[in-house]
């Protein structure tokens, strides 16, 4: 369980130096850490990935992943602060070893240099927050009413296929990915966005939902998990959309918050899950 | 060479005997667990070791050993199938209860765990995990050699890495249509653009993160994996892409890029285990696309 502790209050000391340059990407960084209501954790992986975060911000670009892609699309709406889910380097901690002389390294940290981003990774704080508001902008996106706790929602009765096929066309990717009958009547899902990692997704299973719909999950973990339930004659089923389109709306639905936050200019930047089958 | 192959035909003999005379005193007595375990262990062309995933999961080393069935992964419909083909040692290349290291400490009141276990033990089954000495077979990991095989690849394999393949000079597209066709893969997905053209390629069959993953895509037109987590090395693809860099990542899923090495592992045991039957049982592509639904999965226990 993570550990609720109150915000930090600034204290307004009449002796404090006030304010007066521009805002910094560090300034806007602790004001979402502020404002987000996520609990204090001991250890994130959310940090400054690249970037000088004393730079002046111009512009707040949130994008599910520091991808080249998005990089750009910052760049050249003159935002200089990228809010990412996901890292931008290819890996959880964005770990550069061994990527020093890497051609798409350099091109992707020349990039952050000549247009002066900041890139930040809002991955935890942002799933802290109550509720979890990658689950929260999920089910905004899909039309679908907020449970009183927990990620489990009633939808009107259908079929595991047809739940699928209408997730399919909604993000504009054929090569969702289902475990289960088709057939299968379903009215209950678990929205679990991003990493469906193996504990989590097995209780989520072991659950009242019919089917969880995750972005990503390991082949030998829950993947296999559920089929063995199903092998069991469990009526249950999986669906992956993958990570980038699992966590897009929820990202969205950060941008929208930050607009709420600051009067700095936010803009969602997208980037396609890119895959053909 | 030559020693193996009497020793071999010896041994088929002997177990043509005990085929034409069951129950007879000429019936030798069947090999335990632990002694297949123990005829592996030298056979592997690498030492064996102890420390990585590979263990005796659940069962006895001391069962005596109707039958072997090799399989990609000890799923519940895996473990009926050998149930039902009378085999009751298997071998599985990737995890039965649901984590790289087969922990089941955290499973001890997980209600399917509960069921599984019972199960192999109702039937009298071991199951043995076999990942890392299997990928680390000399001179060529066990798995790659399989799914050479099963592509007709062998001719093509690189001199100086085993990995690596220079093929007949195709497109992306082509390429991928050689999955479809020779491992029946309906889930398969790509990053790259599908006119690529496509001479040499590196297959790491299975899980692959960004090292080695984005070496890999260095040193070839396209790189085969089985997974990718999408924000490592999948997003690396996707950052290739954008830069207009002609490489492309093709991901077959975890199962269907690594199965048929272990129906190489089959053939490799039986060589040596010549006494019962040995058969390799695939089992099926885990997912669906919603263009075209399927439901294979058994149902009944």
């Amino acid at each position: 369980m993570v550990e609720s502790k109150p915000a930090p209050v600034r204290p307004a000391s009449p002796f404090a130096p006030r304010h007066t340059g521009p805002i910094t990407a560090l300034q806007v960084i602790q004001l979402v850490l502020e404002k987000v209501g996520a609990g204090y954790r001991s250890s994130t992986i959310d940090h400054v990935s690249a970037g000088d975060p004393l730079t002046a911000v111009t512009g707040i670009a949130v994008t599910p992943i520091a991808s080249l892609a998005a990089l750009r699309r910052a760049a050249e709406r003159g935002h200089n602060l990228v809010v990412t889910y996901d890292p931008g380097f290819w890996s959880t901690s964005d770990n550069l070893d061994g990527l020093e002389d890497n051609a798409l390294f350099q091109m992707k940290r020349d990039l952050i240099r000549d247009r002066h981003l900041v890139v930040f990774n809002l991955h935890d704080h942002w799933r802290d927050r109550i509720p979890d508001g990658l689950v929260q902008g999920m089910a905004q996106a899909l039309g679908w009413t907020m449970p009183a706790e927990g990620a489990v929602f009633d939808i009107a009765p259908t079929s595991l296929l047809t739940l699928a096929r209408g997730l399919s066309i909604r993000i504009g990717d054929s090569t969702i990915r289902v475990v289960g009958d088709p057939r299968l009547a379903v009215s209950r899902v678990a929205l679990a966005p991003g990493n469906a990692a193996q504990m989590p997704t097995i209780a989520l299973l072991n659950g009242p939902a019919d089917v969880v719909l995750a972005g990503y999950c390991r082949e030998w973990e829950a993947v296999e998990y559920v089929q063995d339930m199903i092998a069991a004659g469990a009526r249950k089923a999986m669906i992956l959309l993958g990570e980038i389109a699992s966590v897009s709306p929820g990202m969205k639905a950060c941008a929208e918050w930050l607009k709420g936050v600051t009067d700095i200019p936010v803009t969602y930047v997208d980037t396609p899950p890119g895959y053909w089958s | 060479m030559h020693g193996k192959a009497w020793d071999r035909r010896g041994a088929i003999t002997a177990a043509g005997v005990v085929l034409a005379m069951p129950g007879t005193s000429l019936a030798v007595a069947p090999p335990t667990v632990q002694d297949v375990l123990d005829r592996m262990h030298g056979r592997t062309g690498a030492p064996w070791f102890t420390g990585g995933v590979d263990h005796i999961v659940t069962g006895s080393p001391d069962a005596p050993v109707a039958g072997i069935a090799t399989v990609m992964m000890a799923t519940f419909d895996a473990l009926k199938a050998a149930v039902a083909h009378r085999l009751n040692f298997v071998i599985t290349h990737e995890p039965t209860f649901w984590s790289h290291q087969d922990r089941t400490d955290q499973l001890q009141d997980d209600p399917l765990y509960r069921r599984k276990l019972t199960y192999i033990g109702d039937h009298g089954l071991t199951v043995f995990y076999f990942h890392d000495h299997w990928h680390g077979k000399k001179p060529i990991d066990g798995i790659n050699q399989g799914m050479t095989h099963k592509m007709g690849w062998q001719r093509y394999t690189d001199t100086d890495n085993s990995r690596a393949f220079n093929l007949p000079a195709t497109t992306l597209k082509g390429l991928v249509g050689q999955f479809r066709e020779k491992l029946g893969d309906r889930t398969l997905r790509v990053i790259g653009d599908p006119a690529l053209p496509v001479k040499r390629v590196i297959a790491s069959w299975g899980n692959c993160s960004s090292f080695p993953g984005i070496p890999y895509l260095d040193m070839a037109d396209v790189l085969i994996i089985g997974e990718a987590q999408d924000w490592d090395l999948i997003a690396y693809a996707n950052d290739l892409a954008a830069a207009g860099r002609p490489k492309a990542l093709v991901l077959l899923g975890h199962v269907l890029s690594e199965q048929w090495g272990m129906e190489y592992c089959a053939d490799w045991l039986r060589d040596f285990v010549p006494e019962v039957p040995v058969r390799f049982l695939p089992i099926t592509e885990p997912y669906w696309t919603p263009a075209a639904p399927v439901f294979e999965i058994g149902t009944k226990i």
